[in-house]
């Protein structure tokens, strides 16, 4: 009895908040998913061009060159594609935050060494024109941003609309609130 | 009801609610493997598409006759194939153009040897800072010396396997001699053609005239009768439907 005396309040507040929280969840989901799928697609079409675009930052040794060049599209649209449908929700935003830190650190890097390249995101050799400029600082905003989200993610997953939901694999506090504390109190 | 009954029911109930728990967890146990295992196929699927669709050609048979024009530039082209015209605009430096050889450039030679295309080198220096631009002059320079079309892209070829670094000094004189040799260069007049920089000026000069006569917005830039390929030239089969479709 004194479980429901103390328990309700608190979880009256839980149901003002929780829906409101999970649907930013899901908003994240969709973001960081979406500009994922959208890079990876825009890149596992032409791989020689996106390991040309990772060897223009002259960070990498050759070898490892080819090996993101190759796997980074076709993770960011895996990654994307499980942020998107809420599938193993807080290691795909884990491995999603992952990445965005990676790009910060490449551009940051890139940035500071005085080197003009196109970041490559979003598809491209990473070369710039004759009288292109890069656009570090934005590049550097929107990635900070997605690191954002992914921090979002992984701290409130799985969100509305998620397949973890669905599939009972969304963690076990959600079954257990208030219904079956009442339940149980019959005696 | 006795209380005997009572603690033997809430036993039952605890044991059931546990073997409950417990089956659940297996569920969600089984459902995580299956749906990692899903998404592991769909990974190498993936990569296995994306690797399989940009596959490098391979140089089958002979290469169509080349031929190095007064300008400089080279053409490789079966006797009689005036079209479609697949220009390749080319810097020996750049990194991009390595790139594109290694992807594509098998496939301009087999477009070639089968009568499909008529392709033609350019090769310029769009460096402008060291030691980038001394390094694309020596080796675009060099291959000038030659004068035979066979040995040119033997030497091109090997040029862009000893590709140094944006940072290094590299295509040293006695690494582009030696490349000539390997590539069949055997006249005396070859050496000293390559070391003296011989060529320095008028390949500056034609390389001025393309850049501005194209605008070009750098290297590699690959030209399918004139309309930049762009991302196209860098996927094998794509670059291959490309031309194909501009010969019907």
């Amino acid at each position: 009895m004194v479980q429901l005396a103390s328990g309700r309040p608190a979880s009256g507040r839980l149901h003002s908040v929780r829906p409101a929280r999970s649907w930013v969840t899901t908003v994240a989901r969709l973001v960081l998913g979406g500009v994922l799928i959208v890079a990876g697609a825009l890149k596992i079409g032409a791989p020689a061009l996106s390991v040309e675009a990772v060897r223009a930052y002259q960070l990498l040794p050759d070898p490892l060159v080819k090996i993101v060049g190759y796997g980074l599209p076709a993770l960011e649209i895996i990654v994307g594609v499980l942020l998107v449908i809420g599938l193993l929700t807080r290691p795909a935003a884990v491995i999603a935050g992952v990445l965005m830190i990676a790009f910060v650190v490449g551009i940051s890097s890139v940035w500071a060494r005085g080197l003009r390249i196109d970041c490559g995101c979003f598809g491209g050799a990473g070369t710039l024109g004759q009288g292109e400029d890069p656009h570090y600082f934005r590049e550097l905003l929107r990635d900070f941003g997605l690191v954002l989200c992914a921090s979002w993610i992984v701290m409130r997953p799985p969100g509305r609309f998620a397949m973890d939901s669905a599939l009972g694999l969304a963690g076990t506090r959600e079954p257990y609130l208030p219904g079956d504390v009442e339940g149980d109190d019959e005696g | 009801m006795s209380k005997r009954t009572r603690e033997a029911s809430a036993k039952a109930r605890i044991a059931a609610q546990r073997e409950a728990l417990r089956k659940q967890e297996q569920r969600r146990r089984m459902t995580m493997v299956v749906t990692v295992a899903v998404i592991a196929v769909v990974a190498i699927a993936v990569g296995w598409w994306s690797i399989a669709q940009s596959a490098s050609e391979k140089v089958t048979g002979n290469l169509a006759p080349i031929s190095i024009q007064e300008d400089g530039s080279v053409v490789m082209a079966q006797r009689g194939v005036t079209a479609p015209v697949v220009d390749v605009y080319e810097d020996f430096q750049c990194p991009a153009c390595k790139q594109f050889e290694e992807t594509s450039g098998s496939t301009l030679k087999n477009l070639a040897a089968e009568g499909k295309a008529k392709v033609v080198y350019h090769v310029i220096t769009i460096f402008t800072d060291e030691p980038t631009k001394s390094n694309s002059l020596r080796a675009a320079s060099a291959a000038r010396c030659l004068t035979e079309g066979s040995q040119w892209m033997a030497f091109h070829d090997k040029i862009y396997q000893g590709q140094p670094s944006e940072t290094a000094v590299g295509f040293t004189a006695d690494q582009l001699v030696k490349w000539g040799h390997e590539a069949g260069a055997g006249a005396t007049g070859f050496d000293s053609c390559v070391r003296g920089e011989k060529n320095v000026a008028a390949h500056q000069e034609y390389s001025s005239k393309i850049m501005s006569a194209l605008k070009l917005a750098g290297t590699p830039t690959i030209m399918l009768d004139g309309q930049s390929l762009e991302d196209t030239a860098f996927v094998p089969s794509a670059l291959r439907e490309a031309v194909l479709n501009a010969a019907k």
